[in-house]
């Protein structure tokens, strides 16, 4: 699989974003500090455990986040125009089509009373001034390259007439209706099983190469992940803690959370031994640590580790977060 | 090693859906009533040994909960027999039919769904080996603060609801609470699908360490291959109501019969397998109220001929307790299909 060039145009680039939600027990930093960039025809691993803010940094550039959750700094340039800064009609006109959203649960985007034929034709038709025929051989077109068959017959049917794996398509299908510039996936294929998601992964990295779209996937899955992007972002507690090059977030991790990630899945383990684990669970949203969030369950730690990291940032824009990387004795090419 | 614990013969479950009322009374008037069956599980065959882990591996739908329910004792069979040592499990009375189902207990996905949200710790783990009679009131709370290190939660915890624990913890204490009337058989369900990736290596960890101290025996089932090659001795394959490939792990991983097993293992995401081209097997699973015929699979499988339509193969033996049920074992050139899993080379 063709890498996308490094020099292709970025479409997305996220600096400092910062999404808090005030609570009655205090300010829950969800996404504190988080920078990426997202190029043309590339594709984004954003991996973390449940509460990391990787949904909500989705959610945050797509401006979806409701109260009490605000942003409270950043800037999202989305093809150089700040997200941030926009208004709600100006949002309106991207969302469904420049950025479009797949959601774990297809339910969430689909509405149960009405036709999948009325979901895509309508979508079309607010962002384009197209005819209805028009408007309806699109969609029939998204239907196929999403893999379904019959399309012109299964359009007409409603989203309860559909299996889990195929409503996800339909999902898919009306985020491709407008060739975004830009999809945001967030643990799409998570509630599938592994022969569906292996369809539904093939779907999506087909048109992301044909289409040039860029693409965030959002997954706890390092599995999936590995074998989908080309980049890696791991978050932890709010933060991305490392990002990089596949090869090199995988092979050659410095932080030692991302390695105590990669060493607790089985396929790093001898079979039948014990897993190495990362010991401790994830810190309360209200209760992290200061400084490095993840120095309570790390091996390394020192009293350098009490201040915040800050971000290191090597060839080929390898950026980590930690002042006892792991492998420090190499160059840092 | 040899002794058989559980085993299930020839098991079949079938699940109708009953009428209501109304469907009743358009029965009564004469209407054609259609009797929705779901055929969850379809003659199936499972031994166990003494000591062994046993994973249990299907996607949804393919009758592994069932079938880890009606070995567990908890619903019955429509067909077949479960034995639990040599005894059928329904022909037991009394305090043996009590003492066979103490023995075997089941940890579920959902610890939140499994523990009384308004009991206390010290309950919902003390509360059967009081009622059975394994221990004296006083002796609970002793008994509970050591079962709580034995998981690795700070017996302090004792006197906290399950409301206060975090997702991994839970599982904790339903594995706690299993132990508790001294299982020498765990069902577990797919204990760890719901748990971070950390906390899931923290609590395979503890499944192993469990077994060499207490010498128990484990069907584990789960949809996750990587897991289940990690823990398991001897790995089932389930597809739509049958066993279609069981044997020994290392058998099952690197020398997969059925073309859905291989199917299975070439799809399965691994860090190790990167910038993937996917190649996918087409098609869904069937519904389990209309099956296919022949063989189950046939519809989805790259080699099916006439035969796999029309006739159901049989599990049949390949040697050193691997079985596979599949027809083109008996053609005399049979396509080379383990090609297809890249990335596979691990021990």
């Amino acid at each position: 699989m063709s890498n996308p060039s490094e020099t292709s145009e970025i479409v997305l680039e996220v600096t400092d974003l910062k999404t808090h939600f005030a609570t009655p027990a205090g300010e829950v930093k969800s996404v504190d500090g988080v920078s990426f960039s997202v190029r043309r025809g590339e594709i984004l691993g954003l991996v973390g455990e449940s509460g990391s803010g990787k949904s909500i940094t989705g959610f945050s550039i797509i401006g979806l986040v409701d109260p009490p959750g605000r942003n409270v700094g950043g800037s999202i340039l989305f093809k150089g125009e700040d997200l941030l800064a926009a208004s709600e009609k100006q949002l309106r006109t991207l969302r469904g089509n420049r950025i479009a959203m797949i959601f774990q649960d297809p339910m969430m985007t689909l509405n149960p009373v009405l036709s999948v034929k009325t979901h895509m034709v309508e979508t079309v038709l607010a962002h384009e001034s197209v005819s209805r025929a028009e408007a309806l051989r699109r969609s029939i077109e998204a239907l196929r390259m999403v893999g379904i068959s019959q399309p012109e017959t299964r359009i007409e049917s409603y989203p309860h007439e559909f299996s889990g794996g195929m409503r996800q398509r339909v999902a898919i299908a009306i985020a491709l209706l407008h060739k975004p510039d830009l999809i945001i996936a967030d643990e799409p294929t998570t509630a599938l099983d592994v022969t569906i998601q292996s369809q539904i992964l093939s779907e999506v990295q087909v048109l992301c190469r044909e289409l040039g779209m860029g693409l965030i996937w959002i997954s706890h899955d390092l599995g999936v992940v590995a074998g989908l992007a080309d980049r890696i972002a791991v978050m932890y507690a709010g933060r991305i803690v490392e990002q990089g090059d596949v090869d090199q977030i995988l092979d050659r991790p410095k932080h030692p959370y991302t390695a105590g990630l990669i060493g607790s899945a089985p396929a790093a383990n001898r079979r039948g031994e014990r897993l190495t684990q990362i010991r401790g669970s994830a810190p309360h949203p209200l209760r992290r640590p200061e400084g490095c969030a993840f120095r309570t369950r790390c091996d390394f730690s020192t009293d350098a580790c009490l201040q915040e990291p800050t971000e290191t940032i090597g060839a080929a824009d390898y950026r980590w977060r930690c002042f006892n990387p792991l492998g420090a004795t190499e160059a840092t090419s | 090693m040899s002794e058989i614990f559980a085993e299930a013969r020839n098991v079949s479950k079938r699940f109708t859906h009953e009428p209501d009322f109304a469907e009743r009374i358009a029965s009564k008037l004469g209407a054609v009533s259609t009797r929705k069956v779901v055929h969850a599980l379809d003659g199936v065959d499972l031994t166990i040994e003494k000591g062994e882990v046993v994973g249990l591996v299907g996607e949804s739908g393919c009758g592994k909960s069932t079938l880890g329910r009606i070995i567990a004792g908890m619903i019955p069979a429509t067909e077949g027999d479960v034995l639990v040592k040599g005894e059928k499990r329904d022909s037991l009375r009394g305090q043996a039919a009590r003492e066979a189902r103490l023995k075997t207990q089941i940890i579920f996905q959902d610890p939140m769904s499994s523990l009384n949200p308004r009991k206390r710790v010290l309950d919902i783990v003390g509360e059967a080996p009081v009622a059975h009679g394994l221990i004296k009131r006083g002796e609970k709370r002793k008994l509970v603060e050591d079962l709580l290190e034995t998981v690795g939660l700070d017996p302090s915890m004792t006197d906290r609801y399950p409301h206060q624990f975090s997702g991994g913890q839970r599982q904790r204490l339903g594995i706690a609470r299993a132990l508790a009337v001294k299982p020498e058989f765990l069902v577990c369900d797919e204990s760890i699908a719901a748990l971070d990736i950390s906390i899931q290596a923290q609590v395979i960890n503890l499944f192993m360490d469990l077994r060499k101290s207490f010498d128990l025996t484990y069907l584990f089932i789960s949809h996750d291959l990587g897991v289940v090659n990690h823990i398991a001795d001897r790995v089932v394959i389930m597809y739509l109501g049958r066993v279609v490939e069981s044997g020994r792990v290392e058998d099952i991983f690197e020398r997969p019969n059925h073309p859905y097993t291989a199917a299975l293992l070439a799809e399965v995401p691994s860090i190790d397998k990167r910038h993937r081209t996917f190649t996918t097997i087409k098609g869904e699973i069937p519904s389990p109220v209309s099956p296919p015929s022949g063989c189950h699979f046939h519809p989805r499988c790259p080699h099916a001929f006439e035969r796999c339509r029309i006739e159901r193969p049989a599990l049949v033996d390949l040697g050193g307790r691997h079985q596979s049920a599949c027809h083109l074992n008996e053609l005399p050139e049979r396509p080379d299909f383990n090609m297809s899993i890249q990335g596979e080379g691990r021990v």
